[in-house]
């Protein structure tokens, strides 16, 4: 594929099409929208009162407050959750794979990674995003933060949705090695970081830090951003999500690459 | 029927055999397994590094010291690890594609074959039940329950969690009968399960008027009366209370379970022959 205006303009309307179709589909099925919205609320929900409950028993953790832990919980929130609206399809790579579908997607005249991304849309995104947008804001206020700031936090929020795309993408391009149904090593991303990136690394050991911010670079996409909008870090540490965002989608691109490359098809 | 053993023992045949299926199914998928221990291991792990961090300042929250907390957190890992025995999807993907058409036609009871298979699949998660519980123990010294009795009775309302969650889950698959989809179902059960059964955050935590609502439901038997009757949080006579509890909410569940089956088979649509 070459780097040319006309094939991003070309990429750039396939994918336009293709989530347009699947928003258009979800008003043939309400109940299900509802539903899948409804169970990305309650997720969410269940953390604002998780970390209410804790914070009507304890003041601080590892000196973060309640209202900066809000914050926390909804960048995160909001960030990943996005990635269900915009490139959910990624999940269904394996799946693809499996059943010898990726031999369709790899004919078409477009980009087989935008394809694929854009083939789904989580409905759940409605509540997860809504909930984290809500948990943000009520942190924001609490944590006396100025709204000068929202566009930093927006651009932020955009370093980090596309920094979890990729790494989403790169977890998921696994199963191109490793045949299966289901994407475990997304999975266990997923997991990792609703388990783990809702609290400020500082209460995990040194080397588990080390890990989550050079290894799999997940603190550029939710803790690092925080602590620059909550003024934990300096300001010049705003160079850092960009740069992560940049690489993590440049790996994305070459593992997704190096799996099409690899690619045998199911036969049919 | 005659009583004979044999008569007896080919009753349960059936059950036996489905059983031993979805153990080997489960047992099959290694990965499964040890995405299972790491996902576990990786919440465990968590929320120790949480509560090491706060009770290093504070020293007790809502009557948990560390000792106490480190010992929740390990039986709370024990008991989600059974809880999330994952035979949920096989039953909601029949009932979505349509092929619970032929379980209708089995002369088998739908609801006593899927409990018989969640047993199955809650075996088939021993093993990494055993790795997780001996690396705990190794590495985290979690505290022995505090009397024989209560260690015993702890035991007993583990055992009992285990129709408990089929209930629930059993439930939450007949909803596949009025929607397209379970992934917005099962999240919002596993999430719901996993917050009012104090998996999330002990409930002693919670305020007062929200603990005593959720004692009446039955997640709390999932996590909290174990480690309650463990921890000597209740007496005997209150564990004894608490488990009686949990056994009429496996009844109430399989019957309100059976309730619902026989009206969502008469709303099934199958779409296709």
């Amino acid at each position: 594929m070459a780097a040319n205006p006309a094939s991003a303009r070309h990429a750039a309307g396939v994918y336009r099409r293709s989530i347009g179709a699947y928003l258009r589909s979800i008003a043939e099925y309400p109940a299900d929208f509802w539903v899948m919205a409804i169970s990305g609320t309650f997720w969410q929900i269940v953390l604002f009162a998780f970390l209410s409950i804790l914070f009507d028993n304890v003041n601080a953790i590892a000196g973060w407050g309640y209202h900066e832990m809000l914050i926390l919980a909804g960048f995160l929130a909001t960030s990943w959750g996005s990635t269900a609206l915009f490139w959910d399809g990624i999940w269904d790579t394996g799946k693809l794979i499996i059943e010898g579908d990726m031999d369709y997607r790899i004919t078409r005249p477009a980009p087989v990674l935008i394809q694929v991304a854009s083939k789904h849309v989580g409905m759940q995104v409605f509540g997860d995003v809504t909930i984290g947008v809500l948990m943000m804001t009520v942190g924001w206020i609490g944590a006396g933060i100025s709204a000068a700031a929202i566009p930093l936090a927006l651009f932020l929020l955009l370093c980090a949705a596309v920094i979890q795309a990729s790494l989403l993408t790169i977890a998921n391009a696994a199963n191109f090695w490793m045949k299966g149904r289901t994407p475990v090593v997304a999975f266990m991303l997923a997991e990792l970081q609703n388990e783990s990136m809702r609290f400020p690394l500082t209460i995990f050991p040194a080397a588990v830090r080390l890990i989550f911010t050079f290894g799999l670079p997940l603190a550029f996409a939710s803790f690092i951003p925080v602590q620059i909008i909550t003024g934990k870090l300096d300001l010049w540490w705003l160079a850092a999500p960009p740069i992560a965002a940049a690489a993590t989608a440049l790996l994305a691109v070459l593992a997704y690459r190096a799996g099409l490359k690899a690619y045998d098809s199911a036969g049919h | 029927m005659t009583f004979t053993p044999t008569a007896i023992r080919r009753a349960f045949d059936l059950d036996l055999a489905l059983t031993a299926i979805a153990f080997k199914r489960r047992a099959a998928y290694k990965t499964q397994w040890l995405v299972g221990s790491l996902i576990g291991g990786t919440e465990l792990l968590t929320s120790l590094a949480l509560w090491s961090a706060v009770l290093a300042e504070r020293g007790e929250v809502g009557g948990y010291d560390w000792d106490a907390m480190r010992t929740y957190y390990v039986l709370a890992f024990i008991t989600a690890t059974i809880t999330f025995a994952g035979t949920e999807g096989l039953t909601a993907q029949r009932i979505l594609d349509g092929m619970v058409a032929i379980d209708l036609l089995k002369p088998v009871d739908f609801q006593r074959a899927r409990a018989a298979e969640y047993t199955g699949g809650v075996l088939g998660n021993l093993p990494t039940l055993g790795v997780g519980l001996t690396v705990s123990v190794l590495f985290l010294a979690p505290l022995p329950p505090v009397s024989f009795t209560a260690g015993a009775l702890a035991l007993l309302s583990v055992v009992l969690g285990v129709p408990l969650s089929f209930g629930l889950m059993f439930l939450s698959t007949m909803l596949c009968f009025w929607t397209r989809s379970y992934h917005g179902i099962m999240w919002s059960r596993r999430t719901i399960t996993a917050f009012f059964s104090g998996l999330m955050v002990p409930l002693a935590l919670m305020p007062a008027g929200l603990q005593a609502v959720v004692g009446w439901l039955p997640f709390v038997h999932i996590a909290t009366t174990p480690s309650n009757i463990y921890l000597g949080r209740v007496d005997t006579a209150g564990a004894l209370g608490l488990v009686a509890l949990e056994a009429a909410w496996c009844v109430a569940l399989w019957f309100i379970g059976r309730v619902l089956w026989n009206r969502a088979i008469k709303v099934v649509t199958v779409h296709g022959g």
